[in-house]
């Protein structure tokens, strides 16, 4: 694979030394709002000749020809600019599109099925803001990251939760970066609403294969995020009302057309509820306070153009979640979140040539104080990151595309960090480990379009990892490649190696803020993927894209805990860890519509995922499982339909059906009688657990509903969105628990006890159907 | 405002109880052959006594509770049971005993005395009637006597009810190893359901000092009866296995475990066979 990969690399090179004459290159916008525009196609049709805008909306395009060319910029949902060059010397070209007359604002991004068939690209999700807002979810609050979860091959985790397991990875090995800062816990409430605000975000982009050598340090996928960089035309805000939260987000010119700001902050309002029940039922005897919660994020960007050539940002990310219980005899608060900086620099050194230089910050910590009479107890955790990173891409012909880049990252973990004890100082005691660890990574890559139906990507990423004197270094070879069959019928496949220097330490399938993120020690080694997938994509009636894709993924060193593992407040947590192995198996099919009244996607995945061979790292801890399991996660049966419906310009509808297979759970299979000793309770049923995640729930299956009816007043545009959540009421479960069931009866004494008579198993649903309504406007 | 929150309170109720979302469902388990489940815990000074069980499946009916059929259903006879301590074995015999002091009840019992030994280990083998065999192994710890013990009242500035007194719990912890406890607390007599239970190592110890302590929840004239059981690995695992087994049921934030047992041996059994070495004092709340 290594001397395939240099061969690869060396072909590159030897035809990039082909010379162009003339480069036209600049940036694509939308003119309403001076917005990059992410993936517009810039082409010349004549010559079959094309390039897409890069994640900075930079285009660059080498013409070895002397006349008049007609140049096309195209971006689904704007009008197609063409404009007529007679070329005689590079030029610098920016480009400002109009939105289209059918779809109005509402399509931020969306690729073509035709850039689609021509990218080497593959295993790749992307998520526009249309789509986001028009998907019916949970209580009106529409979320990104669950939609994502509506594409193939990326079941979520319980039922309303924004977990993702990606292709048979675990919810820690996905990489969600937010305008190129790590976000290591996307969640707000226990995973039910994801931290991304989605009248902040630009743009969304998933990979789950197939990955790009600028990407690393994580197995399953990559989630992009990308924030609006702020109206630079006008002072603009839009904002909505809904059940459980409000937002807000305003952006406007700070000098027109060069720079610009958004500011956007949502928070939830239920504690206010709360708090008013509590304060009227404070006296009554019986009264059980409800404990107060609310979560909030600020997102915040300014970007200034600095000459022609150079443009900065400054991005920054605020949100937690608190949790707050107050009684007579203790004060308890519960809070977490993300802070997020980014500093990030593009500069354009020729037209051939452009660079970002990226400086971010990045905090996830979580902190339990409770204050009991006497005595108190303080407990948390943190990660804090500091990265540095540059970015160069070049285009040295219309034939290559070439990045290369690296980055450092400055990690600093402090894990269960602990301290009790009582007010007067009788009692004192902590815990708690901190490390430090350096993670770079620098990659060379080259898209390499060796004829007009073969091209090549080939990557190879070098990265590693430094903590406490333990150095791992490790080659990530990445290569794609795609064949245009005929113009309805392309061939792609991809490989690509993937290392994770640290690992989320979390005992559940639910995504949890106690979760702790621990790194790669001497004794525990970094988790490995290899990933091949093959795929075709099938052009149908030029209206419809069909893809298959088919996948193998390979999981070394992966973590699972030992029986009776101890996570809290334990200073030498990597004995609880046990280490093992993974494969998972896929096949993919999915049918998209992206133009016309009526858009959509149906999604269909088959998988199979099994981890085992697992070995504890303290060999006197017990694993008792032997063999092969399935996790959690492993759902051999996915199906999405998502379709959504514009019926005139101020309604549109949309429908979502989803079906997947049953989780998997660890139920107990046997029970025995528990005397114990005298002075202790007797126990007549004490479950016994056997083979890891031996049971798969019911099937899960749910139709929701959504209907937007938009208003067009003076002062901008509203809407009213309802949405009807599990339309016919299906009971999916969300836990199964088992109820001894007792009577009473007379001991030999004449002592009145409790018999077992039975065990009943119960299950227990989140979500009946569930109507909600938000009203957005904008102005 | 009152009505108002009151009426969204009810509201509410009403809408998560009237929507059902918890119900009775049946499951299939896979097959489960049942396991010998093995109790036997020395203590010096008392007779040898062990009660073998058997586990059942999960869903299977429970016996009936008239006597004999409720024991054959749940106990393991007829099986060989020898503890070999320092070249001498001990057999017990499988004999039905109950211990009336403390309402305990064994199937295997053998008249001679536990002798007090920290020097070298008790071994345990056992011949079920169907071939198989179960192995364990113990040697008794010595006791750690509590230093002592301290009611205490809140102070008189505090929100707490100042009638109700808490009790700390205070020993020394022997340096220079990892020592497991095992603290149980009941409230007027022994046979109570015991207010605590549960286990420790000393991990968090304060100038070599142990510190246990209970809530605010004793009156003047309640007797607290405070137990410490000086424990062995194995048995602080098994316990933690046991609560983690039972607390995990249908807790989805809660990786459950399997019963992490002391006992091999062809068999597959589950089961502890460790030792009681305890302090325990009782306190009068004056």
């Amino acid at each position: 694979m290594k001397q395939a990969l240099l061969l690869s690399i060396m072909l590159s090179l030897r035809f990039s030394s082909f010379s162009q004459p003339y480069i036209i290159s600049g940036t694509v916008t939308d003119s309403s709002n001076g917005e990059t525009l992410i993936g517009a196609t810039v082409a010349v049709a004549a010559l079959n000749i094309g390039t897409l805008t890069n994640e900075y909306g930079f285009y660059s395009i080498g013409l070895s020809i002397q006349d008049s060319i007609l140049l096309e910029f195209s971006y689904v949902g704007f009008q197609t600019v063409q404009r007529i060059i007679y070329l005689t010397d590079n030029l610098k070209l920016n480009v400002a599109l109009d939105r289209g007359i059918e779809l109005e604002e509402v399509v931020i991004k969306a690729s073509s099925f035709q850039e689609k068939m021509q990218s080497t690209e593959m295993s790749v999700e992307e998520i526009n803001t249309r789509q986001t807002k028009a998907i019916p979810v949970i209580l009106g609050e529409s979320d990104v990251l669950k939609v994502i979860q509506l594409k193939p091959g990326i079941p979520s985790g319980s039922e309303g939760t924004t977990g993702l397991f990606v292709r048979g990875g675990g919810s820690d090995q996905n990489l969600i970066v937010l305008d190129e800062a790590t976000v290591y816990n996307a969640n707000h409430l226990f995973g039910f609403f994801s931290t991304f605000n989605t009248d902040a975000v630009k743009d969304l982009k998933l990979y789950k294969g197939g990955f790009p050598a600028q990407y690393g340090g994580r197995l399953s996928s990559v989630i992009d995020v990308k924030l609006k960089e702020g109206n630079n035309q006008e002072f603009s805000g839009s904002g909505g009302l809904g059940l459980i939260a409000s937002r807000l987000t305003l952006e406007g010119p700070i000098q027109q057309g060069e720079s610009s700001f958004i500011i956007s902050g949502r928070r939830t309002y239920v504690d206010l509820f709360t708090k008013a029940v509590n304060r009227a039922n404070q006296n009554k005897k019986d009264f059980n306070p409800i404990p107060d919660y609310y979560f909030y994020d600020l997102n915040t960007k300014i970007n200034f153009t600095l000459g022609e050539k150079d443009r900065l940002y400054l991005s920054g990310y605020f949100g937690r979640d608190v949790f707050g219980f107050e009684g007579d005899f203790f004060d308890f608060n519960f809070d977490w979140g993300n802070a997020t900086g980014t500093v990030r620099w593009n500069h354009v050194f020729n037209p051939t040539l452009f660079a970002n230089t990226t400086f971010t910050y990045s905090d996830y910590q979580y902190n339990i104080v409770n204050d009991l009479t006497g005595f108190s107890f303080r407990l948390g955790s943190d990660i804090k990151d500091a990265n540095l990173k540059v970015d160069f891409y070049y285009v040295p012909n219309p034939r290559h595309t070439i990045r290369f880049g690296g980055n450092i990252t400055h990690h600093q973990f402090t894990v269960g960090r602990l301290k009790a004890g009582s007010d007067d100082g009788s009692i004192s005691f902590s815990s708690g480990q901190n490390f430090t660890g350096i993670e770079m990574g620098t990659y060379l890559s080259d898209d390499f379009d060796i004829s007009n139906k073969l091209k090549l990507s080939s990557g190879l990423r070098f990265s590693g990892f430094t903590n406490h004197g333990k150095t791992y270094l490790n080659l990530e070879p990445r290569l794609s490649a795609r064949y245009i069959i005929n113009p309805e019928l392309s061939f792609k496949a991809s490989y690509a190696r993937m290392y994770q220097y640290l690992h989320l330490v979390a005992n559940s399938g639910v995504t949890l803020p106690t979760d702790i993120w621990y790194p790669s020690t001497d004794r525990v080694k970094p988790q490995r993927s290899d990933q091949l997938a093959l795929g075709l994509s099938y052009l149908l009636k030029k209206s419809y894209l069909v893809t298959f894709e088919t996948y193998y993924k390979n999981l070394k060193n992966q973590i699972e805990f030992v029986d009776g593992a101890e996570l809290f407040a334990n200073d030498a947590l990597e004995n609880e860890f046990a280490i093992g192995r993974g494969d998972a198996y896929g096949l993919e099919i999915g049918i998209e519509k992206e133009e016309g009244k009526l858009t959509g996607w149906i999604g269909y995945t088959l998988a199979l995922v099994v981890r085992g061979a697992f070995k504890p790292l303290d060999e006197s801890a017990n694993f008792a499982q032997q063999g092969y399991f399935s996790p959690i996660y492993d759902r051999r049966h996915d199906l999405s339909v998502v379709l959504l419906y514009d019926i005139s310009k101020r309604l549109s509808a949309s429908a979502t059906f989803v079906y997947g297979s049953g989780d998997l759970r660890w139920l107990p299979i046997g029970r025995f009688v528990f005397q114990d000793v005298y002075g202790s309770k007797f126990e007549a049923v004490v479950p016994v657990y056997e083979d890891r995640n031996n049971y798969r729930l019911p099937p899960y299956h749910r139709l929701d509903l959504g209907l937007i009816w938009r208003f067009y007043p003076k002062w901008g545009e509203s809407d009213l969105t309802f949405n009807v959540i599990n339309v016919y009421d299906r009971r999916n479960t969300f836990f199964i628990y088992f109820e001894p069931k007792f009577e009473s009866k007379q001991d030999i004494t004449g002592n009145d006890i409790e018999i077992p008579k039975r065990i009943v198993a119960k299950q227990v649903s989140l979500f009946p159907i569930l109507p909600s309504v938000t009203w957005n406007f904008k102005f | 405002m009152n009505r108002v929150s009151s009426i969204i309170l009810l509201l509410t109720t009403l809408y998560i109880f009237g929507c059902n979302l918890e119900q009775e469902i049946k499951i299939e388990l896979p097959d489960y052959e049942g396991r010998p489940a093995v109790e036997c815990y020395l203590e010096p000074g008392q007779p040898f006594t062990l009660l073998l069980t058997k586990s059942a499946s999960y869903f299977d009916p429970f016996p009936s509770f008239n006597t004999n059929d409720f024991l054959d259903a749940i106990l393991e006879n007829d099986a060989e049971v020898i503890i070999t301590h320092n070249g001498t074995s001990y057999k017990l015999k499988n004999t039905l005993v109950f211990n009336p002091f403390t309402g305990k009840v064994f199937n295997y019992y053998a008249p001679d005395l536990v002798p007090k030994d920290y020097e070298h280990d008790f071994e345990l083998k056992i011949v079920t009637p169907a071939g198989k065999t179960i192995e364990a192994r113990t040697r008794i710890l010595p006791t750690i006597s509590i230093d002592s013990v301290v009611a205490e009242f809140p102070e008189k500035s505090s929100k707490l009810i100042d009638t109700l007194a808490r009790v700390l719990t205070y020993l020394s912890d022997p340096p220079g190893q990892t020592n497991f406890f095992r603290r149980v607390v009941n409230d007027e007599r022994l046979e109570s359901i015991p207010d605590q239970d549960f286990v420790t190592d000393d991990t968090f110890i304060n100038n070599n000092k142990l510190i246990f302590g209970t809530g605010y929840d004793y009156a003047k004239g309640d007797t607290v009866f405070n137990t410490i059981y000086h424990i062995e690995k194995a048995y602080f695992e098994f316990l933690e296995s046991l609560f983690r087994a039972r607390t995990s049921n249908g807790n989805p934030f809660v990786q459950p475990s399997p019963i992490i047992s002391n006992v091999k041996g062809s068999a597959n059994a589950i089961g502890i066979f460790t030792f009681l070495s305890y302090d325990r004092k009782f306190t009068v709340i004056r």
